[in-house]
């Protein structure tokens, strides 16, 4: 009787956990990282050659769309907003199924997280957005804080209060509206301000120890699956992220020890803060806002790193592959169309 | 009144799954002799991850009612009568006294000092009223009437002396009903701690059908009508009209579905485990007198004043005036027994007033009856006669919700203030509660409401038990959903404490 009541109460688990797994897309927040991330994930057939990883910092940073038309080159920006460095590890894992051996890379700035779990509301910009697999169990089990995980695996949990403002489009979600932009999107706002006085340091500060693990398991999976990794770090104003808490109180010496680990490990790392006179970044004009860096900000790094990427690299130019016919009128429908 | 502690081990909570599922596999894997030390555990456990140091009193309460219950128990037993009648009477004074005397140090220092100051100021000492601001050890207004219960039962003869300390204490702390009740009677409970339960399956279905539809009433139905009572009794300024009835009406069924809710999910848990405990609610609000809602509301604290307050004050056989005190008695101090504010106590008396005045006036409303030729078991009538007790107990429910007395009779006035355009323009929704969450909550009364219409004929469980299996489990998988999706739970909803867990 016991073993019957057992049972049933398993099987009846399973069916709920079922229901609600179904009901949970519906639920989750209709956002451009979703349109993204189920593009580049699960719906694009198209190859790329070089895939960002990364935060806020990269999502609106690196222009697919700039490189290509430029270059040649075909990108995906997979960065969403608050993507801490673990997040990313096993997004990039999630990636590597499909791409095969993309250059990878990789914006730096959430190295400077100090906690253990990246802020809630951000690590659903990707774990939401992850359909059910190894690597979305890994990402709940290692990024999410455990009082939070299960509503991470069934996300109507979390969501559940929508059901009053549920809209058609969480019914049936048009992720084709966003195809044109790669995974790229700047905001259009100019910051006005120059950036903060701050004083060049030779100084160096620990990495914070999760950070680490995770630069450290980035860099060994390059060497697993074989492919080749970029580290970057965008222009930004570090005053207000040294401000939190949460974060080291000095970016400009950890991104130093991140030059000695890339250096160590063959990898490049271009830190943009640095070369924005090279860039020709004007931070007022070409910043949305202290950490940001706005639509023509983004097109300058864009046209950088591109051509960074064409004199540095074997990359074949597919402008004129017919297989990539559609990238060509993608363009025109992009932000950095507007620019140009 | 604040409480003390944190709720984690709330019945709302993930955490509780997780313990009673423990508590319960557990319980029936052991040998039963080993059982009651489980179940003392982690009734000990519960309480401690409440309230560590409080307690304290919840293990005075069960020693000296333990002890109270050994000591009557002696005395019963001497040759004098006389001096064995004298003992017991003191043995079940003191135990009167320290139990009380600890729940008023909690509930009603304030007032005592209030009182005293104010004494002092008419005999022309101005003196200020000292103010304490103590904590309210979760659950002591209930578990120190259960234990006393077991003190007068022992008195009176009706159960013999609990010599099992251990097992006592089970009866006076366990899980499932120690923060809010149903307060058990000891004849009723001891017993069960000597029954051998085994798992039986279809009483552990019957409990958990029961169980899901005390959250169904608790994080469906009550806090969602609580947030628009919140609402418009945290700004009555502002709030008037159709917005002050609406949430009077929603005041009374969320009080409803709070209490009722955490009952049956304490019923139902310790049903699976074999326990029977007391039937605290029977469709109050199809009650027809106040006295009728009286006997359906709260039933174990009802009963409690009856058997141990209202019949040793003479009860109903004695005169008329006699009876009106008594029951003007029972309802104030019932009211206290809820905490100390003015509001408290009019809450109590207006019970005691509807049904003193229902007593005075059964004749001439036996009188106009007759003349009208209306007869009492016309449907008609015993529809007014249940929306005039329903609207009674509503008009109670302010001086029970309201914060303070001006508060209550601001609500009150506002009721009168009619403003027609809130009809149409919108206005009912933002107290709070989009539209489609307003209309969740009405719905969500509808259902209690045809819930309790329907228990009047049928079990509704055992009708669902005896379904096939197809529908069996489209109940249980509907109503989890139901839960999961329109329960008022994590962080957008603002998840409230149980009422009665304050009292």
């Amino acid at each position: 009787m016991r073993k019957k009541m057992i049972g049933k109460s398993l099987l009846f688990t399973a069916l709920l956990a079922v229901l609600l797994a179904a009901l949970s897309p519906i639920f989750v927040y209709k956002t451009e990282h979703r349109a993204k991330l189920e593009e580049g994930l699960y719906l694009s057939d198209d190859q790329y050659d070089v895939i960002f990883m990364g935060s806020s910092h990269m999502n609106g940073g690196l222009d697919p769309n700039v490189i290509w038309n430029q270059q040649g080159i075909p990108s995906f920006n997979y960065a969403t907003g608050g993507q801490s460095l673990d997040v990313t590890y096993y997004l990039l894992k999630e990636v590597l199924k499909t791409h095969k051996s993309p250059f990878v890379v990789v914006d730096l700035f959430y190295l400077g997280m100090t906690t253990q779990y990246g802020e809630s509301g951000l690590i659903s910009n990707t774990v939401d957005n992850m359909q059910f697999s190894g690597n979305k169990l890994e990402t709940i089990w290692n990024c999410v804080s455990p009082q939070d995980r299960i509503a991470y695996l069934l996300p109507v949990l979390k969501y559940h209060f929508r059901w009053s403002s549920l809209q058609e489009k969480d019914f049936g979600f048009d992720v084709a509206s966003l195809y044109y932009s790669k995974g790229f999107a700047a905001g259009t706002n100019r910051y006005g301000k120059p950036n903060s006085e701050w004083k060049a340091t030779d100084n160096r500060i620990d990495i914070p120890e999760k950070s680490l693990e995770y630069l450290n398991k980035i860099i060994d999976l390059s060497k697993t699956e074989n492919f080749d990794l970029i580290f970057i770090n965008m222009p930004c104003d570090y005053s207000e992220a040294e401000k939190e808490s949460d974060w080291v109180n000095d970016c400009e010496a950890l991104f130093n020890t991140v030059a000695d680990v890339a250096q160590e490990n063959g990898i490049p790392f271009l830190d943009l803060y640095d070369k924005k006179d090279e860039v020709g970044l004007d931070f007022a004009n070409d910043m949305n806002n202290a950490g940001h860096l706005n639509l023509w900000g983004a097109y300058k790094i864009s046209s950088y790193f591109g051509n960074y990427l064409a004199e540095n690299y074997d990359l074949e130019d597919h402008r004129s592959d017919s297989a990539y016919a559609q990238w060509n009128e993608d363009y025109k429908y992009s932000q950095a169309a507007s620019v140009t | 009144m604040q409480v003390k502690g944190v709720a984690f081990l709330s019945f709302i909570s993930l955490e509780f799954f997780l313990f009673f599922a423990v508590s319960a596999v557990v319980y029936f894997v052991l040998p039963h002799k080993f059982r009651w030390i489980w179940l003392l555990a982690a009734s000990c456990f519960f309480y401690l991850c409440y309230n560590s140091w409080y307690a304290i009193f919840l293990g005075v309460s069960t020693l000296v009612t333990y002890a109270s219950g050994l000591l009557i128990g002696k005395s019963a037993r001497l040759a004098d009568p006389v001096r064995a009648a004298r003992q017991k009477k003191i043995w079940v004074a003191l135990s009167f006294c320290i139990n009380i005397g600890i729940l008023s140090v909690f509930k009603y220092l304030n007032l005592f000092s209030e009182i005293g100051a104010g004494i002092l100021s008419l005999t022309g000492v101005p003196t200020a009223a000292a103010h304490f601001d103590l904590l309210l050890p979760v659950g002591i207004s209930f578990y120190t009437f259960q234990a006393l219960s077991y003190t007068v039962d022992v008195y009176r003869g009706d159960v013999p002396p609990e010599r099992h300390l251990g097992k006592y204490a089970l009866f006076v702390s366990f899980f499932p009903q120690v923060t809010s009740g149903p307060i058990e009677k000891s004849k009723n409970f001891l017993p069960q701690l000597d029954e051998v339960h085994i798992f039986d399956y279809d009483r552990a279905r019957r409990g958990v059908l029961l169980m899901l539809w005390g959250y169904f009433q608790k994080m469906v139905v009550a806090d969602r009508l609580g947030v628009l009572v919140d609402t418009v009794y945290g700004d009555q300024a502002q709030y008037y009209g159709l917005a002050s009835i609406v949430a009077v009406i929603f005041y009374a069924f969320q009080i409803y579905c709070d209490f009722a809710g955490y009952t049956n999910i304490a019923i139902g848990a310790a049903e699976m485990m074999g326990f029977r405990l007391t039937t605290n609610f029977d469709r109050p609000y199809f009650s027809r007198s106040i006295q009728e809602f009286w006997r359906r509301w709260h039933i174990s604290l009802g009963s409690w004043f009856k058997d141990y307050l209202y019949i040793p004050l003479g009860g109903s056989r004695c005169s008329a005036f006699r009876r009106c005190l008594n029951l003007m008695t029972v309802f104030v101090v019932c009211g206290l027994w809820h905490g100390d504010s003015v509001n408290f106590l009019i809450w109590g008396a207006l019970h005691g007033l509807y049904q003193v005045a229902g007593l005075l006036s059964k004749r001439l409303r036996k009188n106009v009856r007759d003349r009208l030729g209306i007869g009492e078991s016309s449907a008609w009538y015993r529809a007014l006669q249940t929306a005039f007790t329903f609207l009674l107990v509503s008009f109670a429910w302010i001086f029970f919700r309201a914060e303070t007395l001006p508060d209550a009779a601001a609500m009150i006035g506002n009721l009168f203030r009619f403003n027609p355009a809130s009809l149409w323009d919108g206005s009912l929704f933002s107290l709070g509660l989009t539209q489609p969450e307003f209309l969740a909550a009405v719905l969500g009364i509808f259902v209690v409401a045809a819930v309790d219409f329907i228990k009047r004929r049928w079990d509704l469980r055992s009708v669902v038990l005896g379904s096939n299996a197809a529908v069996r489990w489209s109940v249980y998988l509907t109503a989890a959903l139901m839960l999961a999706v329109f329960g008022t739970y994590g962080s957008e909803y603002n998840a409230q404490q149980f009422i009665y867990t304050k009292f």
